[in-house]
């Protein structure tokens, strides 16, 4: 599976939900697409599952345009936080519905999801509670196992437990059936280690695309005597500051060099990995200017 | 991977979930029938037959019917169907209903006629054809849009059937192109597509009731100089023009999330 987007437009109006976007993602891998709110991340993944066209520019999808071309739509599936509020339909009727349309829909599996997510079989989706609801779309789009899953947000009203079951049903999934997984989400911290690659998308364009180590290895969080801290830290990018008492926390970004460690380490200083949380939180805010 | 085409399944599943509610449509359409002849028959006066009952009611059914048909394109685009395929199998599946429901209505129309002629009780006298226009604009308006040519089926019950079959296929896509203009655009342009609607209902009636030489009143009497071939063309020309405005309308539109 090979998607590629080369200054990928749209235009609500006067509004530009995404500005001169380009990106190209590779191979069975889960990609996390992080975003604040309203940064584009449903644009850009509506235009994956031909919901709609950009407003200029290209994408393909295994060197194909996927805007109504059959081949390609069966094989992407967009599962997002959809108002089920006029569907009369029990889940199994869906499920059999859904199987019609998807090639690779395995029922089986669908029918064991939805007892672990324990929903009711019988009862119309539109009695559903919202999490509810979000299980279902996680059922669908693992279960119809197509070469592209887009699944944006679908965590919405779970509660934790079946949060739970979704991260863990994924991961399970993917070692099984892999295939390219696109999960946007802005709960970074409970699911950063599910992904393989991260995109970071803001104000409509595209800050960074990289893997998840990688991106990690920019940063670093020092933590010690304040004092100390803050002579190590002084000429470093600081992007978050915690402080109790007399030991202070730094996070910052940037790699730090072999030199810089040793360093930290003579002093007493602790070095721990950055999280991706304060990443994207720096990284769409502008952070904490040291 | 290549895959085979969509639009038959389209085409069957729209038709399946169109007839069950159909089937409901025709089922209360039945009970109240009854009723009606069962007062009738106590009072004493002639009956309404079914197929009268159903011939307005139906166009009105198949309106909505229509309009609903567009809420589908998400669910079928939003399980990698194309635009185009859910438009095949919409337009196959309409015609589908649309011949389902004459026939079905003829066949209880025969039972009907049947349990009457035992019971001796006669059907009333139609007056459906001679529609009256009496220069109220909103009154002349809504009758032209709710009341169509009508052919009795007890005079040609093969022309009765076509008759109400294309009078309904009309409505359902005059219910689908105001259901789709509401789907991409905003309230005042669909107001447009309203009025559209209205004058192809108007302008298809007029040229019907030239081909079978009924009555013409209405804003396009003006018409009736035409020969029967031209009118049956321009039927023909109108349904195809009405099917090319919806494919134009939902070719490339975006889905609503």
């Amino acid at each position: 599976m090979n998607v590629k987007a080369e200054k990928l437009q749209v235009k609500y109006g006067n509004h530009s939900a995404l500005k001169d976007v380009s990106f190209e993602l590779n191979g069975n891998k889960i990609y996390g697409l992080l975003g604040r709110n309203g940064a584009g991340k449903t644009s850009l993944l509506s235009i994956l599952a031909s919901f709609r066209e950009p407003t200029s520019g290209t994408i393909t999808i295994n060197g194909e345009t996927p805007f109504e071309n059959p081949n390609i739509m069966q094989q992407v599936a967009f599962l997002y936080n959809k108002d089920y509020k006029d569907e009369s339909d029990n889940v199994i009727d869906m499920l059999k519905d859904v199987q019609r349309y998807r090639p690779n829909f395995d029922m089986d599996y669908a029918t064991q999801l939805v007892e672990r997510f324990n929903l009711d079989k019988k009862k119309p989706i539109k009695q559903f509670s919202k999490g509810m609801q979000s299980s279902l779309n996680v059922v669908i789009g693992l279960a119809s196992r197509a070469p592209l899953t887009i699944l944006d947000e679908v965590y919405l009203g779970m509660d934790a437990p079946s949060r739970e079951i979704f991260y863990k049903e994924l991961l399970a999934e993917q070692e099984k059936h892999p295939r390219m997984i696109i999960l946007s989400t802005h709960l970074v911290s409970e699911m950063d280690y599910l992904f393989d690659e991260v995109i970071l998308i803001n104000e409509g364009s595209i800050l960074l695309q990289e893997e998840v180590d990688s991106l990690l290895s920019k940063g670093a969080t020092i933590t010690g005597d304040v004092e100390l801290v803050n002579e190590f830290v002084r000429s470093m990018k600081q992007i978050n500051v915690r402080q109790l008492g007399n030991t202070k926390s730094v996070t910052i970004y940037g790699e730090l060099s072999e030199r810089e460690r040793e360093a930290a380490f003579d002093k007493g200083l602790e070095i721990a990995p950055v999280s991706l949380h304060d990443l994207f939180v720096h990284l769409t805010q502008g952070g904490i200017e040291g | 991977m290549k895959q085979t085409a969509n639009f038959p399944k389209v085409a069957t599943d729209m038709f399946m979930v169109q007839l069950i509610w159909t089937a409901g449509f025709l089922g209360i359409m039945l009970i109240v029938n009854i009723v009606k002849l069962i007062i009738a028959g106590n009072q004493g006066n002639l009956a309404e037959g079914f197929f009268n009952s159903l011939f307005v009611a139906g166009g009105i059914y198949m309106f909505v019917l229509g309009i609903l048909s567009i809420y589908f394109l998400p669910h079928f685009v939003g399980n990698g169907v194309t635009r185009k395929d859910y438009f095949k199998g919409t337009v196959l599946a309409s015609i589908g209903i649309s011949i389902v429901i004459p026939i079905i209505t003829m066949i209880i129309t025969v039972l009907e006629k049947f349990i009457l002629n035992i019971v001796g009780l006669s059907y009333k006298e139609q007056t459906i054809n001679n529609v009256d226009l009496d220069g109220n604009i909103i009154g002349d308006i809504i009758q032209s849009a709710i009341i169509s040519p009508y052919v009795d089926p007890q005079n040609n019950w093969i022309l009765a059937i076509v008759v109400l079959s294309l009078n309904i296929f009309v409505n359902y896509l005059i219910g689908w192109l105001i259901g789709s203009s509401f789907y991409r655009f905003d309230v005042a342009v669909s107001i447009g597509f309203i009025f559209i609607g209205l004058n192809i209902k108007m302008l298809k009636d007029t040229l019907l009731r030239i081909s079978l030489e009924l009555p013409i009143p209405g804003w396009y009497s003006m018409l009736d100089f035409l020969p029967f071939s031209i009118a049956i063309l321009g039927i023909v020309v109108l349904i195809l023009l009405s099917i090319w405005i919806i494919r134009f309308m939902t070719k490339r539109v975006a889905i609503k999330m």
